[in-house]
């Protein structure tokens, strides 16, 4: 993949479908594996859930940015929304146990952060949060198989 | 991106039906929140309320989930589990293996690629 592809919508769930199906083209392109390229589209959907549901606390009339981009060995993928923010240091010293089946919530940031090979957080003044994802692209030979 | 292209797509559509005493629910769409979270919960207290106490829920036709979605899951398995029975997983795609095994609730859930040895497991305990 070459140059960058950008992505803006308004605050809907429904658009979930086309993150998806437009992450999944980008990433069948790339030298990386089939496992890669699952916790790459899993990763990012959380993102834009997140970017919709806390945010923009899903008001239509907030748009949520996702742009990818690869660069030499990696691809890039930001996800920016109009929201507050929240203390995402915080958050990342007390990331809640994800077998803890009491909690039904909290565990979008756990997966991103054990899915990618990179996971930031930044305030973008005026503007909103943004993350930031960044996945290391490996040959297709290589971490296909979960291992128990 | 063809006719794979529509937004939306189908609301969450769960059906219920039985297989030698155990309540298996066929789930078609996408499960993320929102209003599946509802529709998930009413099938599952509906089902205890008939006395179904083992239910299998057949990701089959679940194209994707989120962590939301996932905690629709845990809490259909904490319900169940809190009125005596149990709830187990038939069908997993790679998306959703990836998710359960990230989070280590592949230690929680009983997850089955066959339907039948899904249904045996509930007289195994």
């Amino acid at each position: 993949m070459a140059g960058t592809i950008v992505l803006e919508f308004p605050s809907d769930y429904k658009f979930l479908n086309i993150v998806d199906l437009v992450c999944g083209e980008i990433v069948e392109g790339l030298c990386t594996g089939h496992l890669a390229a699952n916790e790459i589209a899993i990763s990012v959907i959380e993102a834009v859930t997140n970017a919709i549901e806390h945010g923009n606390c899903q008001c239509s009339d907030e748009n949520v940015r996702v742009v990818f981009e690869c660069k030499n060995d990696r691809l890039c993928v930001e996800v920016e929304d109009c929201g507050k923010g929240f203390d995402y240091a915080c958050f990342l010293k007390n990331i809640p146990d994800p077998t803890d089946v009491q909690h039904l919530r909290g565990r979008g940031i756990y997966i991103m952060k054990n899915m990618m090979d990179s996971l930031d957080f930044e305030m973008v003044p005026g503007k909103g949060m943004k993350v930031k994802l960044e996945k290391l692209l490996k040959p297709k030979e290589s971490g296909d198989v979960i291992k128990d | 991106m063809s006719a794979r292209c529509a937004l939306g797509g189908p609301e969450l559509r769960i059906e219920s039906r039985e297989k030698n005493g155990v309540v298996i629910l066929d789930i078609q769409g996408k499960l993320m929140g929102g209003p599946d979270a509802e529709t998930f919960k009413n099938t599952i207290h509906k089902t205890i309320e008939k006395g179904g106490k083992q239910v299998i829920v057949n990701l089959h036709g679940v194209d994707w989930i989120n962590s939301t979605g996932m905690g629709i899951l845990i809490s259909g398995y904490t319900t169940m589990r809190r009125s005596g029975g149990d709830l187990r997983l038939l069908h997993v795609s790679d998306k959703i293996q990836s998710i359960l095994y990230v989070t280590k609730l592949n230690m929680i859930f009983k997850c089955f690629d066959n339907e039948d040895e899904a249904v045996a497991s509930f007289a195994n305990g």
